[in-house]
């Protein structure tokens, strides 16, 4: 009795295992893909995009990994995963800095052989930053998601009531803030003039950079080799040094992270900022936001008589080396990568799109009306350096700029420091 | 009682002994020496990741960029700074902490729960809490200062008061686990001393001196040995709260082996830093040692 009730227990599943391999020969093995994001790259944008996904794909599931808040903590994440080859993600998001580093650590599996013969046309529509940034070595180690740029928000009621024009240099800024902040500290005393990101995180190295290129200065040479030019890095960290006199930054700047600014302003407690582009969505979406409708986005000031500059962000979608499913994950970042997902992403998410013609969309510009002037702000923003060292750079940047805004260094220190620890790197 | 012979019999017996222990030191080779065996071979090698064409073996070329490197004295400086405040200060609130459980209420758990909480939290937590407590804006510390009408402070981004805040943090997360030991070793004294003490006069301050302290030794000894050695890997609070900022003020030890090796991919150099940071641990841990042996053979 009990034996041939496992006869008949064996028979079943044996029965079972072959109407199995039956039903895949019809249909593929569903293949099961995870998908790594960042907290603020929108992943409930990213977990709608891939539903769509799935729908046309009935073969292929995608999870969403949701990682750290701020680009170095994603990275930090990533490398302990990598490092052990692990093959838990199949496709991650990273940062637009990232690419060089991937490539040479061999994370990134190489696109050339997927794309096949298209892999010129398709990498000719995209814009030319995203084109370059994305392609080390001549091999396309990645493929872009959304395009950024940092961008001036600005209270638009508040600089109407007190009748301040949206400012064009630094100086207006500083003057426009200050009028303000005298007007409103009764009415708000939590009120603050003006934020960028000033804790040891990635954002603060475009803190440093913004301003020294605003100046005419560079930070590495065409081959990329330190070319920083002493006094007018001091010039540039100036800009800080002075916003911070006269009180229009708030007095923990060295302790503001870039979400902390996003969730500053929708509270209303700042007049202008130095942001990204996802920040205008959450003010205009969010259920708690205070600046609904309030907020204008302009370019970054430029300092008196010369040309405003930026930050080139935005995020990327690799393909693990390690992945167990590389066609399918090609796939999915195909799709991701794509024109449609472009706009999607720019209507739910305010993410800027890496296809010029998005831009002009009729759908796209009524999500966001400051993206008609945005083109040419992330045309012209421009690459931090591009080297497999980036951590180093990056981390020899913002240690040294967190302690110059916290007022521990002076900014010669600051610039010292710096200078001593980046040029073993960039050489 | 020298060992005259020993007989085929003990020497099987000894043998089924090693027999057994084998498991057991096999295991402890594995996850104990292997890991350390390899540390200290990555630490002589060029192994950085962002540079793969640049790997081999450089002998103690690492060791000596660490000498040279100002980052390494300042996170040194930091660690022995971060052990010498918060060693004594997680003691001493211990040592309060374990003579108030000690008392006799009659109910004892809540007591005790406040005891074991702390020690329960994970350390990060522990930072991120304390963190939001010193935040400049919304912060609980800055708001009781702007009620008294002071200014509030930049607890977390002004070098000094970060090392304060830190370290206020550590001294709360650690001296419940000093008090837990601590309250052990208090149990233990028997209740005919105090009272002999009682007969004899004493005040409870002498009590306290002669009595208690004499006798919570051994305890207070062991709560330093293992104070000490976490307090060498200080690394979760000051990574959640300050992030070794402003600059490197608040980096110790711990996040610069875990920067050089995490963010920036450098193993080999890493390796080097954690081994340097491995032979403090022994140094510290050995004076110990010496220490209370020195107390066994006079006592």
């Amino acid at each position: 009795m009990h034996t041939s009730n496992r006869i008949g227990r064996r028979a079943a599943l044996a029965g079972l295992a072959g109407a199995a391999v039956a039903s895949s020969a019809r249909a593929q093995a569903p293949v099961s893909l995870r998908l790594f994001t960042g907290g603020q790259q929108r992943p409930d944008v990213m977990r709608r995009i891939l539903d769509v996904f799935q729908e046309r794909n009935p073969g292929i599931r995608a999870e969403v990994e949701v990682g750290g808040a701020t680009s170095d903590q994603q990275q930090q994440y990533l490398n302990t995963v990598l490092a052990s080859r692990d093959s838990a993600l199949d496709v991650v998001l990273i940062d637009v800095i990232r690419p060089a580093q991937w490539a040479a650590a061999r994370w990134a599996e190489p696109l050339d052989a997927y794309l096949g013969a298209e892999r010129d046309a398709i990498m000719a529509r995209y814009l030319p930053a995203y084109r370059e940034a994305n392609v080390v070595g001549g091999r396309v180690m990645a493929l872009p998601y959304f395009a950024d740029a940092q961008f001036l928000y600005f209270r638009r009621d508040l600089l109407a009531k007190h009748q301040v024009a949206p400012p064009k240099t630094w100086d207006e800024l500083s003057a426009g803030a200050q009028k303000i902040l005298a007007a409103e500290a009764a009415a708000n005393p939590s009120l603050r003039g003006f934020a960028t990101a000033g804790a040891p995180i990635e954002g603060t190295v475009c803190s440093f950079l913004v301003p020294l290129w605003g100046m005419g200065g560079a930070l590495t040479d065409a081959q990329g080799k330190l070319a920083l030019d002493p006094a007018q890095a001091q010039r540039a960290l100036g800009l800080w040094a002075d916003l911070r006199a006269k009180n229009v930054t708030p007095a923990n700047l060295a302790e503001i992270a870039t979400d902390r600014i996003r969730v500053d302003m929708q509270a209303g407690n700042l007049i202008f900022a130095m942001q990204w582009g996802y920040a205008w969505n959450r003010f205009q979406n969010d259920a708690d936001s205070q600046v609904k409708d309030r907020i204008g986005v302009v370019p970054l000031p430029s300092f008196a008589g010369g040309t405003p500059a930026t930050c080139v962000g935005g995020w990327q979608l690799a393909v693990s080396a390690f992945s167990k499913n590389k066609e399918a994950a090609v796939k999915l970042v195909r799709f991701l990568s794509s024109l449609e997902v472009s706009k999607m992403q720019a209507i739910a998410a305010s993410h800027l799109p890496v296809f010029p013609e998005v831009y002009e969309d009729a759908e796209v510009l009524a999500a966001n009306p400051w993206f008609r002037d945005a083109r040419p702000v992330v045309l012209g923003a421009r690459a931090r350096p591009v080297t497999p060292r980036y951590a180093e750079v990056s981390e020899a940047i913002r240690t040294s700029m967190n302690g110059f805004l916290a007022g521990t260094r002076t900014a010669d220190q600051a610039l010292a420091d710096m200078t001593q620890r980046l040029t073993p790197v960039l050489r | 009682m020298a060992r005259l012979r020993v007989g085929p019999l003990e020497r099987a017996e000894r043998r089924l002994g090693y027999a057994l222990l084998a498991p057991a030191l096999l295991l402890l080779l594995a996850v104990v020496l292997y890991p350390i065996a390899t540390l200290l071979w990555t630490s002589t090698q060029q192994l950085h990741l962002a540079q793969p064409w640049l790997e081999g073996f450089v002998g103690l070329e690492n060791y000596a960029r660490a000498m040279d490197d100002p980052r390494f004295w300042s996170a040194l400086g930091v660690t022995l700074i971060y052990v010498g405040v918060t060693v004594p200060g997680a003691i001493l609130c211990g040592l309060g902490l374990a003579l108030l459980a000690n008392l006799p209420f009659r109910v004892k758990w809540p007591v005790r729960l406040g005891l074991l909480l702390p020690w329960a939290l994970p350390l990060v937590f522990a930072g991120l809490i304390f963190r939001w407590f010193f935040e400049y804006e919304q912060g609980v510390v800055n708001a009781v200062l702007r009620l008294f009408g002071a200014a509030p402070l930049r607890w977390l981004s002004t070098p000094d008061l970060a090392f304060i805040s830190t370290s206020t943090a550590i001294v709360w997360k650690s001296s419940s686990f000093v008090a837990l030991v601590l309250l052990a070793g208090l149990q233990a004294i028997p209740s005919s001393l105090y009272e002999a003490a009682a007969v004899d006069g004493a005040s409870a301050w002498q009590r306290f001196r002669h009595v208690t302290l004499p006798m919570l030794r051994p305890a207070i000894v062991v709560a330093l040995i293992f104070r000490t050695i976490t307090a060498i890997q200080t690394f979760d609070i000051p990574y959640a709260m300050t992030g070794g900022g402003p600059g490197h003020s608040t980096e110790t030890l711990a996040m610069y082996v875990h920067r050089t090796t995490i963010d920036v991919l450098d193993f080999g150099y890493g390796s080097a830093l954690a081994a340097l940071m491995f032979l403090l641990s022994l140094a510290l841990t050995s004076l110990y040692i010496r220490q209370t042996r020195r107390d066994e053979g006079t006592g």
